[in-house]
């Protein structure tokens, strides 16, 4: 690049940050949106979405936990500011890294972003980030562009082979468009985030943290191998973004109470972990979380499980060692034990596995595979 | 739109196409051979994919693959999939069988097939059990099917001959279907033996 060039881009960039800082102090939370008339497409697409919600709220897949919708629904109020009445929040089982604002103000946050956060400002900034969708009213700009795609797509599917690669462009594009709305979303969460006191650098570690784990994989290519990536701004993208508009920042994280709200669903959302069946991953976000808490006996016994499913070169002993540590803490979970029999087993150690087998019965006598244990054990002695 | 997502969208136009296409038969009451290897006695009449979604599991039904099915695991070698490794995303462990895994480990490789996609499993219980006349085990378990919110109950019967895995398993709603469909299911599971 010629230095004339460099200037001529270092200049358009600067004058886009000038803008972007000019627009953040700038923008101002819209009023609440009324109810649309039903006979409108925004009617339409709002009364789509409360028979969505009915579904969801009585989805088998929705985390029933009271400490943990009082926390979701009091952080969305308060960042949603007037919009609060408008704003429901349900957290639905699902390991994966994901939340979405609906039109009608349907808030879903997944399990297994919770599990991901490591702090409040961190949820506060995927949560104003959602806020930000809702009082744009990105869904019904999507809807309305996705129509005119559908209506580009009907026409070519008419058209056989080379209608159905059109007919796919058109689709795929609609996805694409998208990623404007997300980078509108995140301009308007870090301004909501900062006039509500939180720590706005927490923001880009979100995506920083997310990439590391895509990453973990051999070949891989956030842009292609995450939904998320597929449809939104590539998460380098995001992370340099929010850390330019984060810059200088202070505030609260909220570190503490994230993690006590959290702490009684949080074996259950890393036994999900582990039953994703991607343990590269699995293994960078518990040494991620290990980081911050290197005692937790469950983390502990949790990247033994991740190692022990990958199976690299090396991974039974590193397995060993992190179910020896959990032990050493003196509060393992039960499973830790199975799980150290089964290592033992396959090390050719039968003396002891039967010990550790034995541990694991008389922690959890009740256990479903307790009638397999005691054959186990039966057949080593 | 890259190429490569216009090679995934089109080959699920194809997956959908050819779903549409999958011939049934029905297979008769008596005594019937699954793959070659695994004789097993029918108390009633079931359906038969003659391409099962790929993974050329042997997959029975008797109110659609939806529904109820009943999939035969016969002879799989040491390295072989219980089911095929999606092309995407990557990092997910293949669901291979190893002849020198215990029996916690190959009963792990089912929790990880029927969790997939974010689907729920819960193990309610695995036993040792006889099953092709060689020490085996059975185990239960429930689902939640994340596609369509369905609760589902299963059960599953296997046993690790000359490090080969046999294994049945049998799945469906849990209201009605599973209780209608288990004592077949388990009788045919019963009768199963290597033909040799």
């Amino acid at each position: 690049m010629r230095r004339r060039q460099w200037l001529q881009w270092g200049c358009a960039h600067c004058a886009m940050l000038g803008g972007l800082a000019q627009a953040q102090s700038e923008w101002t939370m819209p009023p609440r949106l009324p109810r649309p008339e039903l006979s409108g497409e925004e009617g339409g697409l709002w009364a789509m979405m409360d028979r969505e919600e009915t579904r969801l709220r009585r989805s088998p897949f929705r985390v029933r936990n009271a400490e943990l919708d009082k926390y979701l629904a009091g952080i969305a109020c308060q960042l949603g500011a007037d919009h609060c009445p408008d704003i429901r929040v349900y957290t639905m089982r699902a390991p994966y890294f994901n939340a979405s604002m609906a039109p009608n103000g349907m808030l879903q946050v997944w399990s297994g972003m919770l599990l991901r956060l490591e702090n409040e400002a961190q949820l506060a900034a995927i949560v104003a980030h959602e806020i930000g969708h809702y009082v744009q009213r990105h869904s019904l700009e999507q809807m309305r562009d996705a129509k005119a795609r559908a209506a580009f797509a009907t026409a070519m599917a008419a058209a056989g082979v080379v209608g159905l690669v059109g007919m796919l462009l058109a689709v795929g594009g609609a996805y694409a468009f998208s990623r404007d709305q997300e980078r509108d979303a995140d301009r308007i969460g870090v301004v909501l985030m900062r006039s509500n006191g939180y720590d706005t650098r927490e923001a880009p570690k979100v995506w920083a943290n997310l990439l590391d784990e895509v990453k973990a994989n051999p070949d891989s290519d956030p842009a292609l191998d995450s939904v998320l990536f597929a449809t939104h701004p590539t998460s380098e993208e995001r992370r340099d973004a929010l850390q330019r508009q984060a810059a200088q920042a202070g505030g609260r994280t909220g570190a503490a109470e994230y993690r006590a709200t959290l702490a009684p669903l949080r074996f259950g959302l890393l036994e999900d972990e582990i039953k994703r069946g991607r343990p590269a991953e699995s293994k960078v976000l518990l040494d991620r979380l290990l980081a911050s808490e290197p005692d937790s006996a469950e983390l502990l016994y949790f990247r033994g499980e991740a190692l022990r499913h990958r199976d690299a070169a090396g991974d039974k002993t590193l397995a060993l060692a992190d179910y020896d540590a959990a032990v050493r803490t003196g509060r393992p979970p039960a499973p830790t034990y199975r799980s150290l029999g089964s290592l033992y087993q396959s090390m050719n150690q039968p003396d002891a596995a039967r010990d550790a087998w034995q541990q694991y019965l008389r922690a959890a006598p009740d256990a479903p595979d307790a009638a397999l244990i005691q054959q186990a054990i039966g057949d080593i002695k | 739109m890259t190429s490569r997502r216009i090679a995934l969208l089109a080959s699920a136009v194809f997956m959908l196409w050819f779903a549409g296409c999958a011939q049934m038969s029905q297979v008769a009451s008596g005594e019937v051979v699954v793959s070659g290897r695994m004789v097993v006695n029918l108390d009633k009449p079931w359906n038969q994919f003659e391409q099962v979604m790929g993974d050329g599991i042997p997959t029975w039904t008797q109110d659609g693959v939806t529904v109820d099915t009943l999939k035969f695991y016969v002879g799989l070698k040491n390295g072989a999939l219980i089911a095929e490794t999606p092309s995407e995303p990557k990092g997910q462990a293949p669901l291979a069988f190893r002849s020198t895994m215990q029996t916690a480990e190959i009963v792990t490789l089912f929790e990880r097939l029927y969790s997939r996609g974010g689907s729920s499993f819960t193990l309610e219980k695995v036993v040792p059990h006889r099953f092709v006349d060689t020490p085996g085990f059975r185990f239960e378990f429930s689902s939640i099917r994340k596609s369509d919110d369905v609760r589902l109950r299963g059960v599953g019967w296997g046993a690790v001959r000359n490090g080969e895995l046999f294994a049945i398993t049998y799945t469906a709603p849990r209201l009605a279907f599973y209780p209608a469909g288990l004592p077949s299911a388990t009788s045919i599971a019963d009768s199963a033996r290597v033909r040799q």
